[in-house]
């Protein structure tokens, strides 16, 4: 018996890239070269997903490893400071985190898409800006960062595994949580806020608590991507807010497919893999040189990214076949 | 700490100083803007080309690097006007923020092109007059931050006779006012862009080389936050008022430098973002800016 919802062919995909992903540390075994690989691919694909969540709301941001950042040293420092464990650490650090998403969302949601660009920006820099301070450095060690517990310790046997494993569940859980929400009447909101704010208004809808609910989840879960993130290499440093880590959703989402689900994962499993793959070959600076003519070539040729792909494939052979409909 | 008059001078010098950089960036930026309506991310690799330019140029032949300014701003001009055509051109009047999203790539690609050529090690310029410093009142100061404000001051005035007096730059002061009424008026609105885009250009790679002329050390990867920062001038002075852009540059040149002096270095970048997200706090569409509902 095949429950209704299998039927459909997105959900089949779904299901079928789950299962794939699941069975993948089974292929790759104990090398841990890819292992990371794959690990640090799950961790942005959470964090493209939710940068990718916050466009649904028409609201784009270039800052977004303010958060990543911040989920980090915040569940670190709860972690070392009080001594809780782990999970409930991140779970907290996170919730830190989205209360300040809301109170950067407080400042933006009147701005326009290059006032609002700018903004998440320079949050971005004056974040890493406090960090460093003298005063604060006692706490964050400065420029130096802090060494910061593992997800799971290497103590346990096969830690690796349950790392990756539960790295999937979260980020398998998070992307379920952007379909729920894209797909409740939040969803049909901030889809109409996205295409005309005038007319949202007009239909009762009031925009400013929905672009804040955007900003806090998508907040929440690039904290938690973040917290991952520095779990997995077990050290911080203030370079986590870096330009580079504000940019590598957008390019994810943009290569895959900006306001699709399917896109940021498509995004991140094919740039890294050409970026792991060029590194590999030993292209150091052409690896960015290829991905950045991707991103142009993606934008001017394919503005709906690698997921629309198929469809123009298809549309160019009825084309050339002649098969009008 | 006590105050005296020669160090307040001092800091409101370099302010003045940073602050040619920033509007010559700014300025360019905000031409752009004016007429293509784009934002242009990667403006700071523009000027970290034109360092780089003028550095290959001067190891090359020695020449005053201020002489050299001459060949690398036509060079740049060049450079402007291949990349509007190949990646600004194809996406103008589609979605919000794309042009964002391809500046992005322009950044990587440039800034790697330029690693892969030159190394992403530090460089400098040694300016031939790097000993020489001039008794201004009760400041002394080098002299090549002197001749730097001054090719900013001759760079500008070039600018405006060339926006003012001439077929051309009256055209692109048209199409910045009203695109479609300067196409009715046999205006060629995409040559026009071009040719903003390529001055935009050259007066970003003109301020790297003034930067780098002055001793500092310069690296691949120098003009991103001058460039987002020019990008926050010209939201305080207004989206496409240059005048604006000058003062907006000058401004927070001189505050940049004034917290620098009073809170310590590490405030230096985060300054002005605090000022821009204060102003558009209290004014969501900027200083000068109009309201757009």
């Amino acid at each position: 018996m095949i429950p209704p919802f299998l039927q459909e062919r997105r959900y089949q995909f779904a299901v079928l890239a789950f299962i794939v992903s699941a069975l993948l540390p089974v292929i790759v075994g104990s090398n841990q070269y890819y292992r990371t690989v794959l690990i640090l691919m799950l961790i942005f694909i959470i964090y493209a997903s939710a940068w990718n969540f916050l466009t649904f709301s028409g609201q784009g941001s270039l800052g977004h490893a303010a958060f990543f950042g911040l989920g980090g040293y915040f569940s670190s420092l709860i972690a070392i400071q009080f001594g809780f464990p782990l999970i409930i650490a991140i779970f907290a650090g996170a919730c830190v985190t989205a209360g300040i998403g809301v109170l950067i969302g407080m400042t933006c949601v009147r701005l326009r898409e290059w006032f609002l660009a700018m903004v998440t920006f320079g949050f971005a820099v004056i974040i890493q800006t406090l960090i460093v301070i003298s005063q604060l450095s006692p706490i964050t060690g400065g420029w130096d960062g802090f060494a910061v517990p593992k997800f799971i310790p290497s103590s346990i046997p096969g830690s690796p595994f349950i790392e990756y494993y539960c790295i999937l569940g979260i980020a398998a859980g998070s992307i379920l949580l952007f379909h729920l929400l894209l797909k409740s009447k939040i969803g049909l909101a901030l889809a109409a806020i996205r295409e005309n704010e005038m007319e949202a208004k007009a239909s009762g809808i009031n925009p400013v608590p929905f672009k804040l609910f955007a900003f806090g989840v998508s907040s929440f879960i690039t904290a938690i991507a973040g917290a991952l993130e520095v779990c997995h290499f077990g050290y911080i440093s203030p370079e986590i807010f870096g330009t580079d880590i504000s940019f590598w959703p957008i390019i994810y989402s943009i290569t895959g497919g900006l306001g699709t689900l399917a896109g940021p994962i498509i995004g991140t499993i094919v740039i890294s893999l050409l970026w792991e793959g060029l590194n590999a070959l030993g292209f150091t600076y052409e690896r960015f040189i290829v991905i950045g003519i991707l991103l142009i070539l993606t934008i001017i040729f394919l503005p709906k990214g690698l997921v629309s792909l198929p469809e123009r494939l298809k549309n160019l052979k009825r084309i050339k076949t002649g098969d009008e409909k | 700490m006590d105050l005296h008059i020669e160090i307040i001078t001092q800091v409101l010098f370099w302010g003045l100083y940073t602050g040619c950089i920033y509007l010559l960036l700014a300025t360019g930026l905000n031409l752009i803007f004016g007429v293509m309506k784009i934002v242009n991310f990667a403006h700071g690799e523009f000027l970290m080309l034109g360092t780089y330019i003028t550095f290959f140029l001067f190891v090359m032949s020695g020449f005053n690097p201020y002489v050299l300014l001459c060949a690398s701003i036509p060079l740049l001009v060049v450079i402007g006007v291949i990349i509007e055509r190949l990646c600004f051109r194809p996406i103008l009047g589609t979605g919000k923020l794309n042009e964002i999203f391809v500046s992005i790539g322009l950044i990587y690609i440039i800034q790697n092109l330029v690693a892969r050529i030159w190394t992403d090690e530090w460089k400098t310029i040694q300016s031939p007059f790097r000993d020489i410093s001039v008794v201004l009142g009760v400041i002394q100061v080098p002299l090549d931050y002197l001749i730097i404000m001054a090719v900013t001051a001759i760079l500008l005035i070039g600018l405006y006779i060339f926006l003012h007096h001439t077929w051309t730059g009256r055209a692109i002061r048209a199409t910045s006012q009203d695109r479609k009424g300067a196409m009715l008026m046999g205006i060629n609105v995409e040559r026009m862009d071009m040719v903003t885009f390529g001055i935009g250009a050259a007066l970003a790679g003109a301020a790297g080389t003034l930067w780098a002329v002055s001793g500092q050390v310069f690296n691949p990867y120098m003009g991103s936050i001058p460039a987002i920062k020019a990008f926050a001038i010209i939201i305080l002075g207004g989206l496409g008022s240059i005048p604006g852009a000058i003062v907006g540059g000058l401004a927070v040149g001189l505050v940049e430098n004034g917290t620098a002096f009073t809170l310590g270095g590490a405030w230096k970048d985060a300054v002005s973002f605090i000022l821009l997200i204060i102003v558009l706090i209290i004014r969501p569409t900027g200083l000068f800016g109009e309201d757009s509902e």
